[in-house]
């Protein structure tokens, strides 16, 4: 955790880094007030970067809470997120009637479902609700895929 | 003030607008009663399904979510010990041990009628205190706005996630997200890249349902969340009017300080469930009760939480400052439909507001009902085996951040607030500090600048006014605190220690 705490610490200094150079390029309006528009990223820069420091000190010193998840979870979550941008990814082209019940059919897989009929049934029900409620009930344009819309 | 309730109750009274809120609490039963989906989750989920709706409506249905949600977290609080929602953390205690005499089904009774009593008692108080503080509100000038900001953010990031820094840091993300798009004051664009409205009330609604919801799911299944199942079958049976008056100090116990945690940023309803258990056991006739299943000990804090419901939108009508992350919600419900919360909003869209307190009035009475209908459902949803669950979740926060805008845009918002969120949560930062961050940031820029334009560039403005001065002493104070507190901690940790090796030294 100390190592995530480095990390983060020397993450967020790069962030205020980048912010405030970015804020070099805010042009100054004509009717601006004293401070201007760069006054506040100006500020937050600063204040983000002091935060970073602070939680770089605290990690050097090693003081620092919370426990890692077990490895094992973590590829569990890891694979979910695969599974989810693979879906944002082909939903669109492949359709929701397509893409939906293969995407819930691989989460509950990788989840641990083991026995194929529960498996495809839950996947099969679960996307004809939502088509149900959201395709039909409120007139979503759902992506209607090669196949055309139902 | 008479015809603005005439005009509420009209929205508020419409069919659609009370089958809307109807399902509301159904959906907030169902959701509470699921161990990890809080009030603030289960509305979340909802929110795509409310972008279509009128305003007033949309908002009822939202706040009647969370008032569901209090009743089905003790749900699974009195039959498994595992609270459905924070709020219902200390019902488990005295819940579950009834439970366990075999008196389930009284004590989700008492839940359920003194959840509702408190849940009414808040709207009443929700109305005394946001309609005069509206007006104080609307008196405020730039100086006061700004130091109210300050104080919000102050209280947020160093109260809620109990870390100072991780909770400085997130909120300053917040407020730099912020600054994303137009200039408040001149209109000069900043970090837009050339592109205008990077950030819209839509993107922040997906946002909203990413960092709460998503980030939720993400954690059960990284943490590997799991609860016991439900066996056996349980009817509510509602308590005799003979005993609610007994216990009729429990009940007020939970509404005083339901009513003191609405008012003050950065509750749920979980810290005044708690304080007022505690409470409820040093004025109870019968304190040696308590832990072994009192009903006082699982009226005090249903009643409790329920209040929060309507007095934690205090500070969000009247300030526009959310204290919570269900009000945090609502904020994104009325942003979808762009709506400022403030005192102004009192005056400009009163059906919406007024329609939203006798929406609440009504989603207590739906809660009385439905209670006591929605049991059976609840159990079995909490049953059902935790991957079909997951993935039903996944499905529908996918299907309703793409339904916002037809579009996959905020499907991909939801996809990285949702591990923004995720990781916040798992490393200690603090995600209401940043939301509040992002919602503030316009107004406590815009007031800044505006108050140094008004001063002359004097900034002794914020200290010669007394309302501002006390707002950012508080500011200070509230960031202060901790941090006095931890060295008072550690000097006598410190003391501690040298006095152990004075001792081993002579002995």
């Amino acid at each position: 955790m100390r190592r995530a705490d480095l990390v983060a610490g020397l993450s967020f200094l790069a962030v205020a880094a980048v912010y405030f150079h970015q804020s070099l390029f805010i042009v100054r309006g004509f009717a601006s007030d004293r401070l201007g528009p760069a006054f506040m990223p100006r500020l937050l820069a600063g204040a983000l970067a002091l935060l970073a420091l602070a939680l770089l000190a605290r990690a050097a010193a090693g003081r620092s809470e919370a426990t890692p998840p077990s490895p094992a979870r973590v590829r569990l979550l890891a694979a979910t997120v695969v599974l989810l941008v693979a879906y944002a990814l082909v939903m669109p082209r492949a359709g929701f009637l397509v893409a939906t019940p293969a995407f819930l059919a691989a989460v509950l897989a990788c989840l641990g479902v083991r026995e194929p009929v529960p498996l495809v049934l839950v996947a099969a029900g679960v996307t004809a609700a939502l088509y149900g409620v959201f395709g039909r009930l409120l007139g979503v344009l759902l992506p209607p895929g090669p196949f055309g819309r139902l | 003030m008479l015809e603005r309730f005439a005009l509420g109750a009209q929205v508020a009274l419409q069919p659609y607008a009370l089958l809307m809120t109807l399902l509301g609490v159904a959906w907030g039963i169902l959701g509470g009663a699921l161990p990890g989906i809080s009030g603030s989750i289960a509305m979340a989920l909802l929110l795509p399904f409310t972008f279509g709706m009128d305003p007033a409506v949309a908002l009822m249905m939202l706040a009647g979510v969370y008032v569901g949600a209090m009743y089905g977290g003790s749900i699974t609080a009195i039959l498994i010990s595992t609270p459905g929602t924070p709020g219902s953390a200390i019902t488990v205690v005295d819940g579950y041990a009834l439970h366990q005499r075999g008196q389930s089904g009284k004590a989700l009774g008492v839940s359920l009628v003194t959840g509702t009593v408190g849940g009414i008692a808040g709207v009443f108080l929700l109305v005394a205190f946001a309609v005069p503080l509206s007006r104080i509100a609307l008196a405020f000038g730039p100086p006061e706005y700004f130091a109210f900001g300050v104080f919000g953010l102050a209280l947020i990031s160093s109260f809620v996630g109990r870390d100072l820094v991780k909770g400085g840091i997130s909120a300053v993300l917040g407020l730099m997200l912020a600054t994303v798009g137009t200039d408040p004051f001149s209109g000069t664009p900043r970090f837009t890249f050339g592109s205008v409205d990077l950030v819209g009330g839509v993107a922040a609604a997906a946002g909203m349902i990413g960092l709460f919801a998503v980030s939720e799911i993400f954690y059960q299944i990284a943490e590997g969340v799991d609860w016991e199942r439900i066996r056996g079958r349980y009817t509510t049976a509602l308590p005799s009017l003979l005993e609610l008056w007994r216990l009729r100090v429990a009940t007020v116990l939970g509404i005083v300080f339901g009513t003191i945690e609405g008012l003050l940023p950065g509750g749920g309803g979980a810290i005044a469930s708690f304080i007022a258990y505690n409470e409820a056991k040093r004025w109870s006739k019968h304190p040696e009760e308590f832990g072994r299943g009192s009903l006082e000990g699982v009226a005090a804090p249903e009643t409790a939480n329920n209040v929060v419901t309507a007095t934690a939108l205090i500070p969000l009508l009247t300030f526009g400052i959310p204290g919570s992350n269900s009000a945090a919600i609502l904020l994104a419900g009325m942003m979808l439909h762009g709506l400022q919360p403030g005192p102004a909003l009192f005056d400009r869209t009163p059906h919406v507001v007024y329609g939203l307190f006798v929406g609440l009035l009504v989603a207590n009475l739906f809660m009385l009902g439905l209670g006591l209908l929605a049991l059976r459902p609840s159990i079995a949803l909490v049953n059902v085996r935790r991957p079909f669950l997951l993935a039903g979740i996944l499905g529908l926060v996918l299907v309703g951040a793409y339904s916002i805008n037809n579009s996959m845009v905020e499907v991909w918002i939801v996809l990285l607030t949702g591990l923004v969120g995720y990781s916040m949560r798992r490393y200690g930062y603090n995600v209401l500090a940043m939301v509040l961050g992002f919602v503030l940031g316009f107004m406590v820029e815009a007031n800044l600048r505006r108050s140094l334009l008004i001063s002359l560039g004097d900034p002794w403005v914020f200290f010669t006014r007394p309302i501002s001065a006390l707002l950012l002493a508080l500011a200070v104070l509230t960031f202060a605190w901790p941090i006095l507190r931890r060295i008072r901690e550690e000097r006598l940790s410190v003391a501690g220690a040298e006095q152990g090796l004075a001792e081993r030294a002579a002995g």
